[in-house]
């Protein structure tokens, strides 16, 4: 994996087919937490018939969820409380914003799983390019993603990501060592971690090119 | 870009009583410092400077208020902070 850097008016970094399926695949699980329909799945195959009913309950069903505060706390972090000390404000904030929000936080994460999908006979290195216009979106996209990670990995404070650096580097020695004293290691958490940590590293070279832009690109 | 609105009221964050509403961006252990700064620039229009004195706030002091102002206004702007991952609130002035 390379960071980003500007070529051109493009933001560039370089992942390997490893690398671009695991963030292929979180990207499409963030999607699926948002509602979203699967990735990846579906292009050819025509919609199943349905009944009419059926798909007005769906609706109905789907209208009265998006008004509730959800109750996965990786999803309410994407769609956090408005108003946590007055409910009307925040469930009116709620009803009117939900819809959109998943909206366009679906439709960048989809942009990106499209980037890192997109046939390895149409290009012709792991460069993952992202247009000038398509910096901010993008970076947005990446926040969503790590918020999600950062709730799974129970991150809260600022202390508890510098905790999660030191348990990394931990458990990397210890997995390096195998020292058999060493800490016991969690392995899915550390292996959530080090996803967190690079697509962390991955944002942050993102931000720098916009910012490096930002005078030509800002009004 | 979808939820930016050409309105620039960003330069004076200064509470006044004809602005009954704040938005109020809160510190999480996720968002990128440069990250932050770079969307206060582009959704409030805030020089470099202003834009990474608010940022600083958010990260010393667990909150800083950005805008102030009637509640339809400060609704698209929390949900504009929403939309970018950062975690904003509305409140009355003075709650």
């Amino acid at each position: 994996m390379k960071q980003f850097r500007m070529v051109g008016a493009d933001a560039v970094a370089e992942l390997d087919d490893e690398e671009r399926l695991v963030v292929a695949r979180i990207v499409a699980d963030v999607a699926l937490l948002l509602g979203a329909d699967a990735f990846g799945e579906g292009y050819d195959d025509p919609a199943p018939e349905r009944d009419d009913v059926d798909s007005l309950f769906e609706y109905l069903r789907g209208f009265e969820e998006s008004i509730r505060e959800p109750s996965d706390p990786a999803i309410l972090r994407l769609l956090p409380n408005a108003a946590p000390t007055d409910r009307e404000v925040a469930n009116e904030f709620r009803r009117f914003t939900d819809g959109e929000l998943r909206a366009t936080k679906t439709k960048r994460l989809r942009r990106i799983w499209d980037q890192l999908s997109s046939d390895v006979t149409s290009r012709n290195s792991d460069e993952w390019i992202v247009p000038a216009d398509e910096l901010l979106a993008t970076a947005a996209a990446l926040t969503d993603i790590r918020l999600v990670l950062a709730s799974r990995l129970e991150l809260v404070s600022d202390d508890d990501a510098d905790q999660l650096h030191l348990e990394i580097d931990l458990a990397t020695q210890a997995l390096e060592s195998d020292d058999e004293n060493a800490v016991p290691v969690d392995h899915e958490r550390v292996w959530l971690g080090m996803l967190y940590q690079a697509l962390t590293w991955l944002q942050g070279s993102l931000v720098d090119c916009m910012a490096g832009t930002s005078e030509e690109t800002d009004v | 870009m979808d939820t930016q609105r050409d309105v620039d009221y960003g330069s004076s964050v200064a509470t006044r009583t004809d602005d009954p509403w704040v938005t109020i961006v809160w510190n999480d252990p996720v968002n990128l410092m440069n990250y932050v700064t770079h969307v206060f620039q582009v959704h409030f229009g805030f020089t470099l400077e202003v834009a990474t004195k608010h940022m600083r706030e958010v990260h010393e002091n667990g909150r800083s208020v950005l805008s102030t102002g009637p509640r339809e206004t400060m609704e698209a702007d929390v949900q504009a902070m929403h939309s970018y991952g950062l975690w904003a609130t509305l409140q009355r002035s003075g709650e």
